[in-house]
């Protein structure tokens, strides 16, 4: 791989760090080596040939010169040799130029008579080394003891973090927001530390609480909650690139127990494990416990899996091993590690000399070095091979011990079933006569390979023969059983085994210290000479480079790792805690302090506020690298507690907040968006630990959770199937680490809300849990007497106002009023799709009585065939329609028109004819109109056709509706799922508080009953199946979608 | 029934649910409407980042770009590359190096070409018999015969020529940059389009249309080979129209109240517009994708009424319909590497063939017919192509990868018609005059595009990177219209 970097770009970032007015001393070691660096030191001064016998490392040896004189002459640019080429377009060779700007340095450097600032040395060892101008590079410096400034504004002062920040705050005119409200701090707080959010109940109890030291109470409890590692672990699972897949290839085969590493890490983080151990852990815990790995005590097996660390790259060797996919492992490898705790892209470093920072191509190889014994590209194991088996003596004891006696039951089964299959076979046997039967016999006796032409042809025609275990149930089914009786007790036996578990772990193979190459070029297939292990050579102070002994004698492994995992923990090294310190704010604050948290480098932003980095990593040392202890004095600050409120006015001197004057508003992360659905939807299983829950394709083809409703850290992390739902969010799909997050706005993220299956299920479970909670847990007075109305009964009769029965219109008596005897018909026959008296008609005690789509009959005086329309809103109604009589026999039949309000509405006689009809008259809700089909005075040749309309013209607004008794037919209704347990405004606002943790405004409550009403409307007119929960639902996912809920402030 | 209550329009909506707060909202959204629309310049520094339409560096000739990316390696000296010399040679012993990827069956035997070449259209570039329909447009395109990845292998190759540097993931591709330098020219379409094939993803999977570190607004959306093409479009039927149209009123009364108590929060009005923009994507992308209004001859001619042609058919002319629609970029892919022939060339190069030419050959004569073809680039090629010797047996052998010469056809959007362009050596097996690197190709897109691709810059973890990664790149100005 070449350079990354523009030569112009390099040339433009080079020349900016110059303060630009102020015309100064050219220099070679500040202004001209690092251009020299860029475009020439690769040949002229890296590598011990120098081209053309010229080494630019020096001023010296610049004007000493090379085959062809000096390169430069003090004072004389035109003479200069060096600038001459490099004008003439020779030098570099290649497509890469030197840009102007640069060159004109270099002539205004040579005219000036090619300064120094110092007395160039005698001698120079090999390579480029470090100057001590790269060395002097703030993040190579030592972390410095620093003092919080003294400020006399003390009121806003929780801690020193407040005083830095304050200082520089006053040098802008800026200051501290308002404390923000406990409601806001209460969920800023879960969000941050646990990624769930508070319950109603915990919020109502901190912001009630009155004694002094309530936030700091509230910060211990979330601390100590379990669920912290969880979100916490994440934000190291990211750096550490964590996947439950190898990747490389399309198929990406799965990591069966990457999880383990996953979990040491929830667990590190939720006791609190100092973290320099937690590094070395990681590093080498392989060479913290004793080996062999064995019947290992629960420490060392602890120890062992956070090695899984060194296993979290991108490993193809698996499935396609060869040298290229071995090395590319090992690369990304080194990227993480020193992405993660070094903060550094040493990756340039892996081709040549970084062009930027003090490292070098050998620097690279020596850290390489680190990790050869575990990784050895010429000895490799690929995956399965690396597995270390939990197996324990214990374990093997007793699965010999079961296996044994499971050979005893299989023998036994063995007998009986070879004892069966004679019996059977005898029986076989005894249907033939002789000669055959003997014929048979004998061939059936002699081995297979001995058998003969004939014989193998006669046990061919005879296949039935042919009896084995599979096949015995065909020969005698009491027999088979008792075999699979045995086989169950052998299975159970057998299931006793304990089950073999493993660990996805580093381990080195004992006395394997291979050499370390610098790989030219980084191409493996072109070694050079030999690196022996080390540290970066900046990171140390000058002269004191780390040098590790390829092998450590008391050990049976190389040691390597634990030296260097020692080392960058000892307090000394410039960049781990700084680089730690950083991410622990960026998570708090939305940025980092450097907002390059994985490059701490020259092409890294500079820090904010130095002064304050370093004060936070020594108090993190100090406090024996506790990361709850800075997440305490991070949120106990003034800056974390302050309300997000922008003013115009800061915002003009600070709108991107860099001076921290109001704590940021920010989306959630993928996995607590996804977990604070589950909550307050009431689905979350919070069960920790495990294998993890997997994924699948939905029928619309986008990967999903299988149905888990686990927290989403605990979701298989596949390289090729990442969940869908956090993918969009912008959850990390590993290529190699994170170090930092996207946060993206885009459609595809609303049309994942609005429409995909996951989250209309989420709402739907959301609306459950409501409907079934919110009664007598929300106080009446929170409604402010608003109320949505929505009547089940009457919706389902306007749905279906339709019913079936038999029965006759009663004579009106002086006492009571005429009305219809209806009784429903009790049976409905799907087959015939006609409702009747029974089974069978006419046997039933309704006889020739049923109704169908089309029409029906009528049976005697007192069942006469009845199709009932019920009501629903007050009008004017129209029946309008044709009733037949089809056969020449008998009288014909008679239909009745009845209102039970108003009587009989028309009466039409109908003898092998058409007859239509029509009537209109008023009606009012749960009027029930009857059309009443009766045979006249003949019993025989009564079945009639009818087909007729119902048109409500609705009083109030106009709206016509209409109904058809052949196409509405239907049989029975299912029994009403419209199931409203508590009053829907009650629901909404039970539903407001779970989702925000906050009780609805009384315009809020408007808004939501003003909704929910419209919503009916809208659903009633489609005529859905349940219009509440339906409209509940909708209204749990616009709470679940809105920005409230999506971010935190 | 019930008459369904009305809902007001979009804008009346804004106007009056926004509780005040609309003139913030309205301005993104007229923003996004493009009535407010000033083009912003090419980004020059960290910034936040949108798909609002940009000015060029300088006058672009291109506005969007079908590319037909051919997987595996079509077999150049088949195709587009006639090498009578090859068949002359055929069965002897190569002389030059060579470097294979499967060696265990690799020989030295020079394969001639089982096919005929004749010369087609006015330019008398001569193109193979199995490709009879891209015979019929030559006149149309520019036959590059010098590609040169320099890598056999496909992967090496393929990230190379999408993302600039060989064998390296992780980075952005092709679409990703036009789309981060020039925004995009629809509201309602995702404009960085990618089309699988039904038979499942191309080798090297989603890298192919990867983001790299640029912020996902500029990855591909991937539209499904089947229906649905685009995923969470619509909602089940039940909550579509005004159900929905509701639901979002509602949801927007919340986001700007929510809003009100977080004054000059950017990123919450995005989250606001973002929403509107999906509801039109569900009206817009449903009416771009609906090929049922065109006519028959269409269909005939993009081979809709045959079995073999069907399936390429409809996504080429899906394609189409998306570019007319201000869609940037379109790219579609294969299953697996069709043209990787190391086996039963004989059979499998004619099938592949099949299947695409006259799919290909009908977009680019239905983008001419349309006056589209003048800022339309369509790009057909793979990464590597083959070599001139014999792989495994000379009957039911093929031939194995070579990164070293391979042929590519570019038309429209201000590539010189009716042209070749460099040469392979006698043989076919490296290019020998002309050559034509990924990147070269990549800074040649870029300037159709109006970009000069050393300037197009992207911030990445305070490094500043482009898309041909400050390697040697030339623009190929003599392919160029106006070279």
């Amino acid at each position: 791989m070449r350079n990354a970097l523009h030569p112009l770009i390099l040339t433009a970032l080079w020349t900016a760090s110059l303060p630009a007015a102020e015309p100064r001393e050219l220099q070679f070691e500040r202004d001209i080596r690092p251009l020299l660096k860029i475009h020439c030191l690769d040949c002229h001064g890296a590598i011990k040939e120098k081209k053309g016998g010229l080494d630019l490392r020096l001023r010296r040896l610049m004007a000493q010169g090379g085959e062809s004189g000096p390169a430069i002459i003090a004072g004389n640019p035109q003479k200069s040799r060096l600038l001459k080429r490099i004008r003439l377009g020779e030098m570099p060779p290649g497509e890469t130029k030197m840009p102007p700007e640069a060159i004109d340095i270099i002539a205004r450097w040579i005219a000036a008579g090619a300064p120094t600032a110092r007395p160039e040395p005698d001698k120079l060892e090999e390579g480029l080394g470090v100057t001590p101008e790269e060395r002097s590079y703030w993040a190579f410096q030592p972390i410095a003891s620093t003092e919080a400034p003294r400020t006399p504004d003390a009121a806003r002062i929780r801690n020193p973090i407040d005083a830095f920040l304050h200082a520089r705050q006053q040098s802008k005119g800026l200051q501290f927001a308002e404390d923000a409200d406990r409601v806001t701090l209460i969920h800023r707080v879960y969000l941050d530390l646990i990624g769930l959010p508070p319950t109603p109940q915990q919020v109502v109890a901190f912001v009630h609480d009155q004694r002094p030291g309530a936030y700091e109470r509230l910060l211990d409890r979330v601390l100590d909650s379990p669920h912290y590692g969880e979100r916490w672990g994440r934000h190291w699972l990211d750096v550490a690139g964590y996947a439950d897949s190898e990747g490389y290839s399309n198929d990406d085969p799965v990591r069966p127990y990457a999880y383990k590493f996953r979990d040491y890490v929830i667990q590190s983080f939720n006791h609190d494990l100092p973290f320099d151990q937690f590094i070395q852990e990681q590093l080498a815990g392989d060479e913290m416990i004793r080996q062999p790995f064995k019947n290992m005590p629960a420490e060392d097996i602890r120890r062992l899996t956070a090695t899984g660390f060194l296993r979290m790259a991108v490993d193809g060797t698996g499935s396609v091993n060869n040298d290229e996919s071995r090395n590319q492992m090992v690369a990304d490898t080194i990227k993480i590690v020193s992405s993660s705790l070094l903060g550094l892209s040493v990756g340039c470093a892996r081709c040549h000399d970084h062009r930027y920072d003090p490292i070098s191509h050998d620097d690279y190889h020596r850290l390489r070095a680190v990790f050869e014994p575990a990784f050895d590209w010429k000895n490799w194991k690929q995956p399965a091979g690396r597995r270390v088996s939990l197996y324990t003596d214990d374990d093997i004891a007793q699965r010999d011990k079961i296996n044994k006696e499971a050979q005893t039951l299989e023998s036994a089964r063995n007998n009986k079933q070879n004892e069966f299959i004679q019996v059977a076979l005898n029986k076989e046997y005894d249907r033939y006569d002789d000669p055959l039967k003997t014929q048979l016999q004998a061939a059936k006796k002699t081995p297979g390979n001995k058998r003969t032409d004939k014989q193998k042809k006669l046990l061919k025609d005879y296949p039935n023969l042919n009896v084995s275990g599979g096949n015995l149930y065909q020969y005698n089914q009491g027999h088979a059983d008792q075999i699979k009786k045995l086989n169950a007790d052998i299975a159970k036996v057998k299931s006793a085994i304990p089950v073999e578990d493993f660990l996805r772990v580093t381990t080195e193979t004992t006395g394997n210290t291979p050499q370390t190459f610098l790989f030219y070029r980084g191409d493996h297939r072109q070694p050079q000479h030999e690196v022996k292990p080390g540290g970066l050579t900046v990171t140390a102070p000058l002269g004191q480079r780390l040098t590790i002994a390829d092998n450590n004698s008391t050990t049976p492994f190389s040691g390597r790792r634990l030296a260097y995992a020692k080392w960058l923990t000892n307090g000394q090294h410039p960049l781990v805690a700084r680089v730690l310190v950083n991410r622990v704010w960026m998570h708090h604050f939305g940025r980092g302090i450097v907002n390059t948290p994985g490059e701490f480098g020259k092409l890294g932003t500079l820090p904010t506020h130095p002064q304050l980095l370093d004060w936070m990593a020594r108090f993190f040392m100090q406090q024996d690298w506790s990361l709850k202890q800075l997440h305490r004095v991070m949120m106990n600050s003034t800056a974390y507690r302050q309300a997000s409120v922008r003013n115009p006015q800061s915002d003009h001197i600070d709108s991107g907040n860099e001076y921290y004057w109001h704590k940021t508003v920010r989306r959630l992360d993928a996995e607590i968006i996804r977990d604070r659905i589950l909550t307050v939807s009431g689905q979350i299983d919070t069960r920790m630990h495990g294998t993890p829950a997997g994924v699948k394709t939905d029928t619309s083809g986008q990967t999903v959770v299988a149905g888990s409703k686990r927290r989403s850290i605990y979701v298989q992390a596949r390289r090729t199937q990442p969940a869908a739902l956090l993918q969009v969010f912008d959850a990390p799909v590993m290529t190699v680490n994170c170090d930092k997050r996207e946060r993206s706005t885009v459609a595809s993220q609303s049309l994942m809300l609005m429409n995909s299956d996951t989250v209309l299920a989420y709402a739907g479970a959301f609306a459950d849990r409501v409907n079934l909670e919110a009664g007598g847990s929300v106080d009446s007075k929170s409604l402010y007497g608003l109320a949505v109305t929505f009547d089940p009964m009457a919706y389902l009769t306007a749905r279906h106002p339709w019913s079936y029965g038999s029965g006759a219109i009663l004579a009106a008596d002086g006492n009571s009023p005429a009305g219809v005897k209806f009784t429903p018909y009790p049976h409905y026959d799907k087959k015939q799709k006609r409702w009747q008296g029974g089974e069978k008609v006419p046997e039933n005690p309704l006889g020739w009585s049923f109704v169908s789509a089309t029409g029906g009959h009528p049976n005697g005086p007192d069942s006469c065939a009845i199709r009932r329309w019920t009501a629903p809103r007050t009008g004017a109604l129209t029946v309008k329609g044709t009733i037949a009589h089809g056969a020449d026999e008998g009288d014909g039949v008679q239909a009745t028109l009845y209102s039970s309000r108003l009587g009989t509405q028309g009466v039409w006689e109908v003898h092998h004819r058409d007859v239509q009809f029509e009537s209109t008259f008023m009606v009012e809700p749960g009027d029930t109109i009857d059309m009443i089909v009766s045979e006249r005075t003949n019993h025989s040749h009564d079945s009639f056709r009818l087909q007729y309309t119902v048109e409500l013209m609705e009083s109030k607004s106009g709206v016509l509706s209409s109904w058809n008794s052949e196409k509405d037919f239907d049989g029975p209704q299912p029994a009403s799922a419209i199931n409203v347990r508590a009053p829907l405004l009650a629901q909404a606002v039970y539903a407001w508080k779970q989702a925000y943790g906050r009780v609805p405004s009384h315009q809020e409550v408007q808004l939501s009953a003003e909704y929910l009403q419209m919503q009916l409307e809208l659903l009633m007119a489609q005529a859905h199946d349940n219009p509440p929960r339906q409209a509940i639902t909708n209204y749990c996912q616009a709470l679940i979608s809105s920005n409230e809920f999506l971010y935190s402030d | 029934m019930n008459q369904p209550p009305t809902v007001q329009c979009r804008r009346d909506f804004l106007t009056h649910h926004a509780l005040g707060m609309g003139s913030v909202a309205l301005a993104t959204l007229l923003r996004q409407d493009r009535l407010l629309a000033t083009p912003t310049d090419i980004p020059r520094g960290q910034q936040t980042f949108n798909l609002l339409p940009k000015q060029a560096h300088f006058a672009p000739r291109a506005k969007a770009m079908i590319s037909l990316f051919m997987h595996g390696g079509p077999a150049h000296m088949e195709l587009t590359d006639p090498k009578p010399e090859l068949n002359r040679l055929a069965g002897s012993t190569y002389e030059g190096d060579i470097q294979y990827s499967f060696i265990k069956r690799a020989s030295k035997r020079l394969l001639g070409s089982r096919w005929k070449f004749k010369k087609r259209g006015q330019c008398g570039t001569e193109i193979s018999e199995l490709l009879p329909n891209i015979a019929g447009i030559v006149d149309d395109i520019c036959l590059i015969r010098s590609m040169h990845t320099g890598y056999n292998g496909h992967e090496v190759s393929i990230r190379y020529m999408h993302s600039g540097i060989p064998g390296i993931t992780g980075r952005p591709t092709v679409g990703s940059w036009l789309l981060y330098g020039l925004g995009s020219e629809t509201d309602n379409l995702p404009a960085y389009i990618v089309m699988t094939d039904p038979g499942g993803h191309p080798v090297d999977s989603t890298h192919n249309w990867s983001n790299g570190w640029m912020p996902t607004l500029f990855q591909g959306t991937v539209l499904r080979p089947k229906e649905p093409r685009i995923l969470n479009l619509d909602a089940p039927q039940h909550l579509r129209g005004n159900v929905q149209v509701h639901n979002l009123q509602f949801l927007n009364t919340l986001n700007q109240r929510h809003l009100t108590s977080h004054p000059g929060e950017r990123d919450l009005e995005a989250r606001i517009a973002s929403y509107e923009l999906a509801a039109r994507m569900q009206t817009a992308a449903k009416e771009a994708l609906d090929i049922s209004r065109e006519t028959a001859a269409t269909h005939a001619l993009y081979g809709l009424d045959d079995n073999a042609t069907r399936e390429y058919g409809t996504r080429c002319l899906i394609a189409r319909r998306m570019v007319e629609r201000g869609v940037r970029f379109v790219q579609l892919f294969l299953n697996g590497q069709p043209w990787d022939n190391h086996n039963n060339i004989k059979n499998s190069l004619p099938a592949a063939c099949k299947r695409t030419d006259k799919p290909a050959a009908a977009l680019v004569t239905d983008l001419k017919q349309r006056g589209l073809l003048e800022t339309t680039i369509v790009h057909w090629g793979g990464e590597i192509g083959r070599l001139p010797v014999t792989e495994g047996n000379a009957d039911s052998g093929g031939r194995d990868h070579n990164g070293q010469g391979f042929s590519t056809w570019l038309a429209g959007g201000g590539i010189k018609a009716g042209i070749t362009y460099g040469e392979t050596d006698e043989v076919g097996h490296r290019a020998a005059v002309d050559r034509v690197t990924p990147n070269d190709y990549q800074a040649t897109l870029l300037h159709l595009f109006g970009i000069d691709h050393k300037k197009l810059v992207f911030h990445h973890n305070g490094q500043k990177q482009t898309l041909t990664n400050q390697r040697a790149a030339q623009v190929v100005s003599k392919i160029l219209q106006h070279g």
